[in-house]
This record gives C-alpha cells, sequence and structure tokens, in this order.
C-alpha cells in the first residue's frame, strides 16, 4: 500500500507520466479570411487554453498603395481613391480631402454646399453605424437586428444614387462644394426616413439587444480601456468618447457648418465593448438630429464655387461660351494648380479621426498626401484590449473597433 | 414513362429558344401532371444529368471571400432586400463547405497566396465569380506595386461582374448567369 | 481664413512657449496656412516630444499621425512629421525631423505606444530606420516585399507581380510586364520647357544639336523621340526603297477602285414603288 502511494505521488511530480497531458500555450491563426475579421485581418494569437495572452495582428493584406497612386494622379482624380478607403462611409473620407484642398487653395465654400456636404457626412454616418452596429451584434451572435439595419442602410444606399449616381462610391464632394444641387424630391422623402422609417426600424432593433442578457454578458466589461490609455494609444472618435472623453472634433473643431449645429456628444462611463456599441448608437439618433437642422436651416443658392479655376462651368455655359468651354477643358485634364504647403486636415468620420496631411509643391498634383487612417491605432490596441480575455471575445472587441481594412491598409 | 422534371431539349431546344425578355409562365399542365405522377405512383423519373443540374443550381453555397469595397454589396445582396437565398445561394464561411468563392474586391499581392489556399480547399465542383473591375483586372489600382491584375492570374473564373462596385442586382444576374452556365455545361462524363 | 477647414484655437503665442521649451533643440519654426511647423534636432527629438507634452501652455497629449516625405534632391532626403494634439488647449502642431537612409531617428514609442505602428509603417515605405522600435517590422506590403514604395525613385508598378504557376502548384513572383504602360501626363506647353520634340518639330533644331538625353517619365513616351526622327531621315536619304513588289495601276482591280456604275440603274430598282413590299421579296430582303 505504502508503495503504491509512493507511487502516485512521485506520479504527481512526474508532468510528462502517460495519460496526462501537458497543456502548453499555443498559437493559432485567425484569418486571413474569416466572416468575424470585417475583412482580410490576420491575427497570430497565442492562447493559454482560451484565453489570450497575446495578438499580433498583420494587415497589409489590403494595401493597395493609394498614397503611391495619389502623387500620380491630379487632385480631381484622386477624390475616388477616397471614396475606396473606407467603403463604409465613402463621403466622410472625401470629406477630409476637400477640406484639405480648400485650406491650401484658401477657397471660400458656398453656403449651401456646406450644409449639403454636412447633411451627407451625417447620412454617411448612420450608414457607416448600421453597418457596424449590425455586424457587431451578429459578431456576438445575434441575427434579427442585422437584418433589420441593412434594410435601413439600402435606404441610405438610394438615398446616394439618387444624390450621386452611384449607391456607395460617390465621388460626390468636391474643391469648392458639391459635384451637383440634390432633388427638393430628394431632401422631402429623406426628412419623411428621418421622421418614420429611420427611427421605427432602428429603435425596434436596437431594443432587441440594448438591454438582452446575453448581449450585455458578451460585451459588458470586455477590454476596458481607461482615458490615459485611450490619449496615449491615439485613439478617436466612438473609442475615445466610449473610454470617458468627450472629444468630438465636429465640436471641438467644427468645420463646415458644425459650428451652426446643436447636437449632443455621448460619453461611456465603463470604457468597455458595451459603451462603444451604446456610444455608436446614441451617434445615430444625434445624426438624425443633425440632418432635420441641416433641412430646416439649408440655403438657396450656389452648390459650388463660381471660382472658374477650381469649378467646372455649368453645362449650359459650356455650350455657350467658349471661355467656359476652355475653362472645362482645362479643368479635367489639367486640373487646378495649389499653392505649396502643407496642411493637416482631420474630420470626424464615423470612425474617428480620418486625417489628410497633403503636401503641394505648387503643381496640379499633390506632392504627398498622406492618409491618418482611424483603424490603425485602434487595431494596434488590439493586443492590450484582449490581453486575458476569452478567444470569443476578440470578435466583439474587433467589432466594437469598427475596422475597415481599405482605410487601415490604404 | 415518367414525367421528367425538366422539359426534354426537343422542346426546349436551340431552334425555339425564347426571346430574349420573353415572359414564360408557368405550365400549370405540367405541374398538374407532375401532381397527378405523384400521387399516383409515389415517385417521379427523371435523368440523372437533370438532377445533378438541378441539385448544382438549387444550392450554390457560395464562400464569402470579401476582400474590399465589393464585400459591402455583396452583404447587401444577402440582406432582406434581395435576399439571394431565394437562389439557393447561401453563403458558408468555411471553404470545405462551399461551391463558389465569390472573389469581391482588390486582390493584393499578400493575399494571393490565401486566395489560392482557399480555393484549393473547396471540393469540386467549384465555380469562382469575379466580383468588380479590381478583381476583374486590377481595375482603379491596375498600376499599383502591390495588386494583382485580376484574380483570374490565380484562380480560374467563370463569371466576371464588370462594375464598382457592381451593384447588389449585378451580382445576384451573375449568380443567375452561373446557374445557366452550369445547367448548359455537362456534368457526366461518358 | 476662408476656407471651411477644422478650427481650433489659435497659433498665437504657441511658437513662443515652444521656443522656451525647446531651446536648442528646436532648429526653426513656422506658421504657415495657419499651422504650426516646428522643425527639430534629431537626436534631441525625445526630449523636445516629452517637453512638448509636459509643458503648461503646449500640453500635445496625442500622436495621431506620423508621416514621411521624401526629397530625393535634398542631402537629408526624408522628413519625418510627427503630428501632435493638444485635447485640453485644442490644438494641433507638427514637429519634424530630417534624416536620410541611413541616420535612424530615434523611436517615440517610450512616449506614445502608438508610435509603434506609426514607426513602422514609415519604415515600410521609406526605409527611415527608427532607434529603439523593439519591432521593426515591415507592416503594410507583401511579406518578403523589396524596396520602400513610398520613395520617389520608386516606380508606380513596383518590380514584382505575382500568378499561380501549375507547374510549382503554388503562387509565384515574377517580373512585371505590363500590357500597357502607366499614362502620366504633363500638362507644361513647349514653350514652358516640355524637353521632347513634339511631332512636326523635327526640324526646328539643327539636327547636330540634340539635347541629348529626353528624360521622359517612364510610360509617357512622346510619339516620336529625337532619336528614332533622325533615325528616320537617315533612311529616307540613303537606303533604296524596300517595297516588295512595284505598283502599277494597268488594270481596275489593281487602282482598288470599285465599279463604274453608281449601282442605282433601273432594273435594280423595286417593280412598283408605291406598293408595300410583302414579307420576303420586298427591296429590304
Amino acid at each position: 500500500m505504502a508503495e503504491y502511494l509512493d507511487q502516485l505521488e512521485h506520479r504527481a511530480d512526474d508532468h510528462t507520466s502517460a495519460g496526462d497531458v501537458e497543456i502548453q500555450n499555443y498559437t493559432i491563426n485567425f484569418g486571413p479570411q474569416h466572416p468575424a475579421a470585417h475583412g482580410v485581418l490576420r491575427l497570430v494569437m497565442e492562447l493559454d487554453g482560451e484565453i489570450v495572452e497575446r495578438v499580433d495582428p498583420h494587415v497589409g493584406l489590403l494595401h493597395r498603395g493609394t498614397e503611391k497612386f495619389i502623387e500620380y494622379k491630379t487632385y480631381l482624380q484622386s477624390i475616388p481613391y477616397f471614396d475606396r478607403l473606407d467603403y463604409c462611409s465613402p463621403m466622410c473620407m472625401e470629406h477630409s480631402y476637400v477640406l484639405a484642398i480648400e485650406k491650401l487653395l484658401d477657397l471660400e465654400v458656398p453656403l449651401r454646399a456646406q450644409y449639403l456636404r454636412v447633411f451627407f457626412a451625417e447620412l454617411t454616418r448612420i450608414k457607416n453605424h448600421m453597418l457596424n452596429l449590425g455586424s457587431h451584434i451578429m459578431d456576438v451572435g445575434a441575427m434579427t437586428p442585422n437584418l433589420w439595419l441593412f434594410e435601413l442602410r439600402e435606404d441610405c444606399m438610394n438615398f446616394y444614387e439618387r444624390a450621386s449616381g452611384a449607391r456607395m462610391h460617390a465621388n460626390y464632394f468636391r474643391p469648392g462644394g458639391v459635384r451637383q444641387d440634390v432633388p427638393l424630391k430628394l431632401l422631402t422623402d429623406i426628412a419623411e426616413w428621418l421622421d418614420t422609417r429611420l427611427p421605427r426600424l432602428f429603435e425596434d432593433a436596437i431594443s432587441l439587444v440594448a438591454e438582452n442578457r446575453i448581449f450585455k454578458q458578451r460585451n459588458v466589461d470586455i477590454a476596458i480601456v481607461s482615458r490615459e490609455d485611450a490619449l496615449k494609444w491615439g485613439f478617436s472618435g466612438p473609442m475615445i468618447r466610449a473610454a470617458g472623453l468627450p472629444w468630438d472634433l465636429r465640436k471641438s473643431q467644427p468645420y463646415d457648418v458644425y459650428a451652426r449645429m446643436n447636437f449632443d456628444v455621448p460619453v461611456g462611463t465603463r470604457g468597455d465593448c458595451y459603451d462603444r456599441f451604446m456610444v455608436r448608437v446614441e451617434e445615430v439618433r444625434q445624426s438624425a438630429r443633425i440632418m432635420k437642422q441641416c433641412l430646416a436651416e439649408m440655403p438657396e443658392g450656389p452648390t459650388l464655387s463660381l471660382d472658374r479655376k477650381v469649378a467646372p462651368p455649368k453645362r449650359g455655359e459650356m455650350k455657350r461660351s467658349m471661355e467656359a468651354l476652355i475653362h472645362h477643358f482645362k479643368y479635367f485634364t489639367e486640373g487646378f494648380h495649389v499653392p505649396a504647403g502643407e496642411v493637416y486636415v482631420a474630420t470626424e468620420s464615423p470612425k474617428g479621426e480620418f486625417g489628410v496631411y497633403l503636401v503641394s509643391d505648387g503643381t496640379n498634383k499633390p506632392y504627398r498626401c498622406k492618409i491618418r487612417p482611424t483603424a490603425f491605432s485602434h487595431l494596434q490596441a488590439m493586443d492590450f484590449m484582449s490581453k486575458g480575455h476569452m478567444l470569443a471575445d476578440t470578435t466583439a472587441i474587433l467589432g466594437a473597433m469598427d475596422i475597415v481594412f481599405g482605410e487601415c491598409d490604404r | 414513362m415518367g414525367v421528367e422534371l425538366n422539359p426534354s431539349p426537343a422542346a426546349f431546344g436551340e431552334q425555339n429558344a425564347l426571346a430574349p425578355g420573353a415572359h414564360v409562365a408557368p405550365d400549370q399542365r405540367f405541374f398538374d401532371d407532375l401532381n397527378g405522377e405523384l400521387t399516383d405512383k409515389g415517385f417521379l423519373v427523371t435523368s440523372t444529368e437533370d438532377l445533378f443540374h438541378w441539385a448544382r443550381t438549387g444550392s450554390l453555397w457560395w464562400m464569402t471571400f470579401g476582400l474590399a469595397c465589393c464585400a459591402v454589396e455583396m452583404i447587401h445582396v444577402n440582406m432582406p432586400r434581395y435576399d439571394m437565398e431565394r437562389f439557393g445561394a447561401a453563403p458558408r464561411a468555411s471553404p470545405r463547405q462551399s461551391d463558389v468563392m465569390i472573389v469581391a474586391g482588390t486582390l493584393c499581392n499578400k493575399m494571393a497566396p490565401a486566395l489560392r489556399r482557399v480555393y484549393d480547399q473547396m471540393s469540386e465542383p467549384k465555380y469562382v465569380i469575379s466580383m468588380g473591375s479590381c478583381a476583374n483586372g486590377g481595375g482603379y489600382y491596375h498600376y499599383s506595386y502591390s495588386v494583382v491584375r485580376g484574380c483570374d492570374r490565380v484562380v480560374p473564373v467563370d463569371i466576371y461582374v464588370p462594375g464598382c462596385p457592381p451593384t447588389a442586382e449585378a451580382l445576384l444576374y451573375g449568380v443567375m448567369q452561373l446557374q445557366r452556365k452550369i445547367r448548359r455545361s455537362g456534368s457526366i462524363e461518358r | 481664413m476662408r476656407a471651411p477647414a477644422p478650427a481650433y484655437a489659435a497659433n498665437d503665442g504657441v511658437i513662443e512657449t515652444a521656443t522656451a521649451a525647446l531651446g536648442a533643440a528646436l532648429l526653426e519654426a513656422q506658421d504657415l496656412v495657419g499651422e504650426v511647423t516646428l522643425l527639430v534636432e534629431r537626436d534631441q527629438l525625445v526630449p523636445a516630444m516629452i517637453a512638448l507634452r509636459d509643458t503648461p501652455g503646449l500640453e500635445y497629449q496625442q500622436l495621431m499621425e506620423i508621416a514621411g516625405v521624401d526629397y530625393p534632391s535634398r542631402v537629408e532626403r526624408f522628413d519625418v512629421c510627427y503630428h501632435l494634439l493638444s485635447v485640453t488647449r485644442n490644438h494641433r502642431i507638427r514637429v519634424r525631423v530630417r534624416t536620410d537612409e541611413v541616420q535612424p531617428v530615434p523611436s517615440v514609442t517610450g512616449i506614445w505606444p502608438v508610435a509603434g505602428w506609426l514607426e513602422r509603417e514609415t519604415f515600410d515605405m521609406y526605409g527611415v530606420i527608427f532607434e529603439g522600435n523593439l519591432d521593426l517590422r515591415r507592416i503594410l506590403t507583401d511579406y518578403g516585399f523589396r524596396g520602400h514604395p513610398q520613395r520617389k525613385d520608386f516606380p508606380l508598378s513596383g518590380f514584382a507581380e505575382v500568378r499561380y504557376s501549375e507547374e510549382a502548384k503554388r503562387v509565384v513572383y515574377e517580373p512585371v510586364k505590363l500590357a500597357q504602360d502607366f499614362r502620366s501626363f504633363d500638362f507644361m506647353s513647349p514653350w514652358e520647357g516640355a524637353e521632347y520634340v513634339l511631332p512636326g518639330d523635327e526640324k526646328a533644331t539643327p539636327s547636330g544639336e540634340h539635347k541629348a538625353a529626353l528624360p521622359q517619365a517612364k510610360g509617357a513616351p512622346s510619339p516620336v523621340t529625337a532619336e528614332q526622327v533622325r533615325r528616320a531621315d537617315d533612311d529616307k536619304k540613303d537606303s533604296p526603297p524596300n517595297a516588295p513588289e512595284t505598283k502599277v495601276t494597268e488594270s481596275p482591280a489593281q487602282t482598288g477602285a470599285g465599279k463604274s456604275d453608281p449601282g442605282n440603274k433601273p432594273e435594280e430598282k423595286p417593280k412598283d414603288p408605291d406598293v408595300i413590299p410583302s414579307k420576303g421579296e420586298g427591296q429590304n430582303q
């Protein structure tokens, strides 16, 4: 008997004995093709059982060389590249770029154009959040709200199409204003949509999850980020607001007519995934509020600068005036020359601070255009945010970050 | 002889192929026959080839290979408004379960080996739909140092859907074209 | 400023405060297009950044962006621009250091951990080396990529492209071969200093005094280069015509002319022009 006990003790010391599997940390590869990765993300994760020890995100799987292309194209030709950066919120990407060009040119923009840009930027914010909220909900296991939110997104796409002619890549904002005025019927239709369809579908969908016990279990207290961390890691947008800092570029550094708008900035209390989700939910309501104000206050007038060097003449004018024809030709072939200088212009895109650092050397092409993606700093924080959480939580963390790879990898 | 699931080639042969856009009303007699056959005998007789075509076109489970902008339209085509599952095309996350891969978006050099690996993992018969101008031939990013000039350099493509991005309808039409292609091509080697 | 760009706190006094805080580390300070730029001594970057973060009146808590810029004509060809943001003072500032391919820039990852990836990207795109960044791998470009794509001397289409090889059963890399080159246009008028010879202008310059090399952008050939034009002239002067056979016009077939009659003879017309022809025998059949 004593011998047997001895043996047992010996066995307890010896980890490699038969039938006793030693558990080691192991590394798994998440992606690059994974439905919850929201694109082409590759995460190399080191796991201890099901606890995440270390995350090494590999990005660049959608690196298309946008910044290099912009150096080879005229200012006007590179606007569509911005649409294709964050393809969930195309017009907000254009916004930073046209503002940067306007700042270098010191160009005055007609008031109606500023209102239209704010109006469509907010429509874009709703559009973006519909996708993000829906996929976040889906990543943690609920299907139905996503279907409803996508129905709203489909409406937004129709409005895009009616304003610009394209469902997604609008190419609508131009230096000096917007491409063309919108029909009155579109504005009234959007106004009706804001009053009826949006609140009904959106509030219904959110009511399914906002107080849902399972949804809360998956999100509350997951990946808490403190204010200090949020500052150090360069967070912006809903990420920094969820961490408790009331920082919104639309409020603090207003561009276009945001200074005239009356809206609230939602701020999180705990800095977890649930807060990030709820900040976005509230932002949708505030965006609708801003859009209604735009509709109420929007003045009549031109929608594009009247400076013929930076904006094309009207079609009808072109048919009658030789000078207009020459301007039109020069504008669409050579483009316009931008005075030498450098600016960094950042706007509040739905995902955070989207900046454009534009260096001009006085020619018709940018010398350098550095794009500040929102996702870069957020994704970098993935390592410390998911440390100590379960493997299944990484999808919730990723969903709450709102990352789109067109913008992250450029 | 029993009733065939699909009419024989003589009924819908080349010589009286329908004009494009012509509306075909469902033949009530055909359904009555079918129904009678089922209630009477309890089984149907059809050709194996027809059966295979019906099975292949009716459940085109597709691999979600969303790479860039087109992925958003690809999601939209699955959502309630367009609802591609009407055509039996359901999204699958695993290449082992899927029949068709929709390459939606710009394929970059860094991603190309992964795309090929996913394609190799799919089981035969497999089809590829190339969606959008980037996947078709590089498109707006054709001259980039990091973009594959067309995903047909990496995988064989059956259907090209043009557009930047193609609308949801366009992708839906692409899927229907693929179904047509499957029906046209013989599936049994004799 | 008339443009509706983001409006943050005024730049008044920022340069003075920064000059006092940075001391000798500050080489140059500018206030252009409404934005303040500080040029900082490269070796003094880290203490300067700490001063910018901690000095009251500056308080730049956030590092938003690191951007490289390439000026190939300069000795220290690269600019590295740090964009800082103060959330308390609501102000932005740009800090710039200069470097070249070999001299390392001190890393600021110790101050802002977000700099890790931003420095990796600048390294990837320009080859700027950051001393103190422990994870200086490539980030955006392909695994095993060679070169630094954002440098001005890196061609837009790069050097390698991928293809699936049926023989090797894997994706292989090959030298770039484009069906059509990237077309880039300069929009200079010939009298503004365009360097190439336009078609029809060959005779304008005496043949001996051609400008030696025509530095054209790759993929943007002018229709005829000067060398080709001279060769064509030489051919005309010296060599005999090398057409396969002499062209003659002895029969109508050799001239390439058509039928002699215009084809509107009475017998070719419909029998009765007033009768609408029935299907199968009308004039349109």
